[in-house]
């Protein structure tokens, strides 16, 4: 009896719609493992997505799903987090999704540290539009809407999380499920925001333009741009540039949104004073 | 028993929303309308509902969608800049039918345009504020009793047809600060309409599998009930589908539900749908909503005074158009006289509907209201 | 729906009909028990086959990284697995570098 994933899929949904080798299957598989071993009820578990392939994610998990425009993912969890704190809520976008047009609620679903499990699948490009340049796409790689070459600069996810104020950031490849899984259970255990950058293929639309045609030739390709954090840290900086750290990269306790809401919810019903600047350790 | 209470248009807006039920506000500031947003953050938190300003107008009316799917009774309000920029996830509303109340307080447009002026430019915006096709529910409140009522019966509403709902408040309306009696509370209580839910067995729960010009029957989440929502074209069970029989009764159904509906029933609801003044012997019909229609009565008042008989048609719901009650006052009246404050965005519906063109009309978009003395003088051009 | 339940007594199975032949579990395999096979009815014109059972060390490699829910190892409680030898990994290096196909097909594709 290999693991059964039946009770957490839509099995009428079944073949997925992605394409051969996608890293999608592979991190949707790392998530229904990882909600089972939180032991989560699927009637209280929430996922939403957003647009792009990753959007299609929402559709194959059996429990409450949203399928929402493109790149507002944060701001519906956000809606139904606070409304329902005690729901577990899952937000799987892009990188087009979370990092480009919803780049602004990425930042703030950080900063105010909500109880949101973001899971940004970054694969370098726009996949289901057919290739254009991300804001994670290499410079010089070459995508249609980049003809001559992308000269447009990335930026790196978790620093971008970090310095937003999420309180668990993690990156993982979809090379390594079991790894993958293990720092899932880790952010879906932690209070506050997770920020997950899982790094996955398009073979398809940033491959067969870059010379690795192929899932694995892609896979490849993202073995050599990341490292370890231990492994990392021991790089000299002109090595560091082009390497990506993996693991856990910032794990704090830090007051979790609807926790301090309830503090508002006190303060209006008079059973505490107003909320002041004391009730603060950081004043600024 | 009726409650005086001296307030302005934007916090009773907020008021009429709490006593509602209402839960959840999203929204972002903006003028005209930032005032629902302060109220609203004061009043929810004492009944443990939640508030919160959001980094963007589209965040703001995001997550007012997520909360109302997750099942509470959530709203949002801006003004005409901020409808545009919400106008994709107000999209996804009407389709996946998720009920929100939109409050917009009007201002001066297109753009930036006037921000801290009184217009009321964006009753088309209402008609149409997404692209595809749907039809629209829009209540536009003409004083400060009915920006607490229009709120309540824009959340009914929304409930009922499991769709968004416009409130449109005007600048003037909105920021009008003075005495206004409110219903009776407990009264406002007993017509408070919820959401239909399906009670069967989850596997038998088909939240879209609805007769045409029926609504969706959306269970809150959590509860045992799951299904999927979408901005996608979907079938029964919520499910994305290109299946052009499945397609075509999705828009006949969005746009019947409320359309035809009305039609049908003549209004949406047993409440008013419209207010005359004056109107039995009238021999000039004046049509007049929002501010501007206060300023309607009073050149009313006027013309009589000076030897005209004139009437006021006031239309409360803007759309659907109480198109029955408009093509009667095409037919029973010679002379109709249209004044808004744009330049003739319900004058073409009014067209539309009565078939006719000769109508004395006065439009201003410059952010000023128009005085009873200028309607006056125009009507008087009539005779 | 998913064949989770061994059809008899073997290490390691596969679903077909998901399967979209996509390399993965060929390149993860440490003992060359998988390649792949021309199947003119497949869409990519090649399908998942189970050469070498006898190999399978049941590390689980293959089905953690299927992306498609397709290929399904046995419980280490059910099945006794084999150890991994010089014979089985010297098979899988001449399966990668035969394109991931099975040694006995020409590796092009």
């Amino acid at each position: 009896m290999a693991f059964n994933y039946d009770q957490y899929l839509r099995v009428d949904k079944m073949p997925t719609l992605w394409c051969w080798g996608c890293g999608d299957g592979v991190i949707l598989k790392s998530v229904i493992r990882a909600i089972d071993k939180m032991g989560w009820d699927m009637d209280k578990v929430c996922v939403v997505s957003g647009i792009g392939c990753s959007g299609r994610f929402s559709s194959y998990i059996n429990c409450n799903t949203v399928h929402t425009t493109h790149g507002r993912t944060i701001a519906y969890a956000t809606g139904i987090k606070l409304t329902r704190p005690d729901a577990h809520v899952i937000v799987v976008a892009g990188d087009g999704d979370g990092l480009a047009i919803g780049g602004n609620h990425t930042i703030h679903g950080c900063r105010r540290n909500i109880d949101l499990n973001f899971i940004l699948i970054n694969n370098f490009i726009y996949g289901l539009t057919n290739s254009q340049i991300s804001p994670t796409t290499p410079q010089g790689m070459w995508c249609v809407s980049a003809q001559n070459g992308n000269i447009d600069p990335t930026f790196d996810a978790c620093k971008l999380a970090i310095g937003a104020g999420a309180s668990f950031v993690a990156r993982e490849t979809m090379l390594d499920p079991k790894k993958l899984e293990k720092v899932l259970v880790k952010g879906f255990s932690h209070k506050g925001f997770s920020f997950f950058d899982i790094m996955s293929n398009c073979h398809i639309n940033l491959g067969r333009k870059n010379k690795m045609a192929s899932a694995m030739e892609n896979l490849e390709w993202i073995d050599s741009i990341t490292t370890p954090l231990k492994k990392w840290e021991a790089l000299s900086p002109e090595e560091q540039i082009n390497k990506f750290p993996t693991g856990v990269l910032r794990e704090v306790e830090q007051a979790e949104y609807c926790d301090m809401y309830e503090m508002v919810i006190e303060a209006a019903q008079g059973k505490r004073a107003k909320i002041t600047q004391d009730d603060f350790a950081k004043k600024i | 028993m009726a409650r005086e209470v001296i307030s302005t248009g934007n916090e009773l807006s907020a008021l009429g929303a709490f006593d509602a039920g209402c839960m959840f506000f999203g929204g972002y500031p903006i003028t005209p309308s930032s005032e629902v947003m302060h109220e609203m953050s004061d009043l929810l938190p004492t009944v443990g509902g939640k508030f919160i300003q959001m980094e963007d107008e589209i965040a703001g009316i995001s997550v007012a969608l997520g909360a109302s799917m997750a099942g509470t009774k959530s709203m949002t309000a801006t003004s005409g800049p901020g409808i545009s920029l919400k106008a994709e996830q107000i999209g996804l509303a009407f389709i996946a039918e998720v009920p929100l109340v939109i409050v917009n307080v009007m201002r001066g447009g297109p753009s930036t345009g006037l921000p801290t002026r009184v217009s009321q430019a964006d009753i088309g915006q209402a008609q149409y504020p997404t692209h595809g096709d749907y039809a629209s529910i829009t209540l536009c409140a003409g004083s400060l009793e009915e920006c607490y009522t229009q709120t309540v019966r824009g959340f009914n509403l929304a409930e009922r047809y499991m769709t968004p709902v416009f409130v449109l408040l005007d600048e003037t309306v909105g920021h009008m600060h003075g005495k206004a009696v409110l219903p009776d509370l407990e009264e406002v209580k007993a017509s408070i309409v919820t959401r239909k839910r399906f009670d069967g067995k989850p596997e038998d729960y088909r939240p879209y599998d609805v007769p045409m010009n029926e609504a969706a029957v959306l269970n809150p989440m959590f509860e045992g009930y799951r299904f999927h929502f979408t901005g996608l074209h979907h079938g029964p069970t919520g499910f994305p589908t290109e299946d052009a029989a499945q397609c075509q009764f999705n828009i006949e159904r969005l746009v019947g539900k409320i359309n035809t509906v009305a039609a049908q029933n003549d209004g949406l609801d047993d409440e008013a749908d419209y207010e005359e003044f004056m109107m039995e012997d009238a021999e000039v019909c004046m049509i007049a909503y929002g501010s501007i229609s206060r300023g309607a009565k009073e050149a009313v008042v006027k013309l009589r005074n000076d030897g005209i008989k004139a009437g006021l048609f006031r239309p409360i719901v803007l759309w659907p158009s109480p198109e029955k009650k408009l093509k009667e006052i095409g037919d029973k009246y010679k002379k109709i006289f249209v004044t808004e404050l744009n330049m003739g965005q319900y004058l073409k519906e009014i067209e539309r509907v009565t078939g006719r063109r000769d109508f004395g009309t006065l439009h201003k978009a410059n952010g000023r209201p128009i005085a009873p003395l200028e309607m006056v003088a125009k009507v008087k051009e009539m005779f | 729906m998913f064949k989770t339940t061994n059809p008899g007594n073997v290490p390691v199975w596969v679903n077909t009909d998901n399967c979209k032949a996509c390399d993965i579990c060929v390149s993860v395999c440490p003992s060359g028990v998988l390649g792949m096979r021309y199947e003119p009815t497949s869409t990519l014109g090649a399908m998942i086959s189970i050469n070498h059972p006898e190999s399978c060390i049941g590390c689980n490699e293959c089905e953690l990284t299927c992306p498609d829910f397709a290929i399904y190892v046995a419980d280490k409680a059910d099945y006794k697995f084999a150890k991994l030898t010089d014979e089985a990994k010297a098979r899988q290096a001449a399966i990668i570098a035969n394109k991931y196909m099975s040694l006995d097909q020409a590796g092009v594709k």
